[in-house]
């Protein structure tokens, strides 16, 4: 007798959805199915093995109904690779890894109520509200109270956990709730919790706020407080300045690694390892920005690092230029950049020249690219002390711009890779009615 | 760390309240489903066309200039329905996904005018940025599905 197929929870999903949904979707009058085809080629080299890594990736986007036209919408994005050439690479640079894998990011019904503020979205989602940046599997709810005041509340299963051991026992709630007097001011209440096999996994409260100023200031922040550890894990404010055409925009930030970085199932394995050094980080610094025109922009960061534990310090200078195309998409632009760390370990000098050109009289080409970064390092890794890395590609576009074809080619020479070429190939069509 | 189970109850009661609450709430303004009109190419400045600020939302805040990427955060956070009048939620995806191979430049490798993390050889780079600013690194890299990419080097 032969088995039956074991279904990944998110197949179940997606028939759980299209079933509940099918009538109300059936009578839809649009979708759009966006398919990228990509195919990336290199080489590796590991202990004189010289292998053809080939990974074919599918991504594909649905999006079934006019978002709040009609009020039920369906939108999935997913992704899959299989390695065509048969090599180890993907067990040797992922943590499970194996020649096929992939992923649904989401895929979630959307009900948007046309007479009241209400916003519902059941399934796979992305929750990007105060302290949460989760996707879960479950329901989101966002409304309006009333002009002063909105809710968003989420609860299901948090999906960055259905690796660890399962799903049972995971869960994960939480809400934002929000006075606001728009064009004035807002000020956020959030609470995120996560369990993972019933155990407490992750317990943040977050208070963030904008204030807008006379004269084009205005101030943002947020604050994040651990209830696990009983400690603020970071705060973050910013000032924005306008005068005219140049934007200044000073921040500060500071961290308690003991706080951030936590120690429950809901923090990666690299990072727990922070969470018992008692360090203490803040971070100040400004960014510049010159509107020259409407062509040129200017811009100058800054960030300063200044550790209690290590009692050292850190900057990161970085100068940019951009010129945009007054028609067209054409851009071109340079980054000079400069991490400046106590020791020469921590100490780089990074260069960037970037072109996006349209070619629209071109038989072929509709578009050419190119990206150059040098990285010189204050001392070697590896024997070198430096990394190039070239990338220069083009695109047609077919089809009355429903189908796009890109290709690239990669060349880099860094302590990692020597003389490295990798080539990348990538089909992007859109269907829609 | 005390035992817990999935709270359903106090989760239906406050969806059923919201609901009730929803029910007669009527004028309260909110975002557009979608931008009314189709934007040009390139990246969008807002107040090309609306006014820095106005009752209901601070345009000026959600201009696309060369910083916008390295600082959309509190933005993103505090007016995601604004985002979603332009992006779908895959826009946001290629950075902020439990599971995603291909860093943003190697899967949009000719979007070259776009500030994307991890440009050019950042295998090497990171062992420095991840000294200086490891929180940096967590806010992507942070939970266990996301750090599957850092585990075979950091167990």
């Amino acid at each position: 007798m032969g088995r039956w197929p074991s279904f990944p929870p998110q197949a179940c999903w997606l028939c759980f959805f299209l079933l509940l949904a099918g009538p109300a979707l059936a009578g839809a009058a649009e979708y759009r199915l966006v398919s990228d085809t990509l195919l990336r080629g290199f080489e590796t080299n590991v202990g004189g093995d010289e292998d053809l890594v080939l990974p074919l990736y599918q991504y594909l986007q649905a999006d079934v109904g006019t978002p709040g036209e009609p009020p039920l919408t369906f939108h999935l994005y997913g992704w899959g690779r299989v390695e065509l050439a048969g090599s180890d690479h993907f067990e040797r640079t992922f943590a499970g890894g194996d020649d096929t894998a992939g992923e649904l990011l989401y895929g979630y019904l959307e009900y948007v109520s046309p007479e009241v503020p209400l916003t519902a979205r059941l399934g796979r989602q992305y929750v990007f509200e105060g302290v949460a940046r989760e996707s879960i599997d479950g329901l989101r709810l966002d409304a309006g109270l009333s002009p002063w005041f909105s809710l968003c509340a989420y609860g299901g299963w948090p999906v960055g956990l259905d690796a660890t051991d399962g799903r049972s026992g995971d869960s994960i709630y939480g809400g934002r709730f929000t006075h606001h007097r728009r064009g004035l001011y807002e000020v956020g209440l959030s609470y995120k919790n996560v369990d993972n096999d019933s155990r407490q996994a992750e317990e943040l409260l977050g208070l963030d706020f904008s204030l807008l100023l006379p004269a084009g200031i205005s101030f943002f922040g947020y604050s994040t407080y651990n209830l696990e550890s009983s400690g603020w894990a970071e705060d973050y404010y910013e000032l924005r300045l306008a005068f005219d055409r140049l934007q200044l925009r000073p921040f500060f930030q500071r961290f308690d690694y003991d706080d951030y970085f936590a120690t429950g199932a809901n923090t990666g394995r690299p990072f727990r390892f922070l969470a018992g050094t008692g360090e203490t980080v803040n971070v100040f610094g400004t960014d510049l920005l010159w509107l020259q025109s409407e062509v040129w922009e200017w811009g100058l960061k800054a960030k300063h690092y200044d550790y209690d534990e290590r009692d050292n310090t850190a900057q990161f200078l970085s100068a940019l230029l951009t010129w945009s195309a007054e028609e067209g998409r054409s851009q071109a632009g340079g980054e000079l950049g400069w991490m400046n760390g106590d020791s020469a370990e921590n100490e780089y000098l990074l260069s960037r020249l970037f072109v996006y050109w349209d070619l629209p009289q071109t038989p072929l080409l509709d578009f050419a690219t190119a990206d150059l970064v040098y990285v010189w390092y204050d001392e070697t890794i590896h024997g070198d002390d430096d990394s190039f890395f070239l990338t220069l590609g083009g695109g047609t576009r077919l089809l009355q711009d429903r189908l796009e074809l890109k290709v690239a080619a990669d060349y880099s020479s860094d302590p990692y890779f020597d003389d490295d070429l990798r080539g990348w190939l990538l089909a992007t069509y859109v269907f829609s009615r | 760390m005390a035992n817990r189970s999935l709270p359903l109850m106090p989760i239906v009661l406050l969806a059923l309240l919201l609901l009730a609450a929803c029910a007669t709430m009527q004028g309260v303004w909110r975002a557009p489903a979608q931008h009314p009109e189709e934007l040009g190419p390139g990246r969008p400045t807002c107040t090309e066309c609306h006014p820095a600020r106005d009752e209901q939302l601070p345009y000026e805040r959600f201009d696309h200039s060369t910083f916008f990427m390295d600082n959309h955060t509190v933005a993103a956070h505090q007016g995601e329905q604004v985002c979603r009048m332009c992006h779908a939620t895959s826009f946001c995806n290629d950075c902020h996904a439990t599971r995603v191979e291909l860093k943003p430049s190697d899967r949009h490798k000719t979007e070259t005018y776009r500030r994307m993390p991890h440009r050019g050889d950042y295998l090497t780079r990171h062992r420095i940025d991840g000294r200086i600013d490891p929180m940096s690194c967590f806010r992507c890299h942070g939970n266990p599905k996301t750090s599957r990419s850092c585990a075979p080097c950091h167990p």
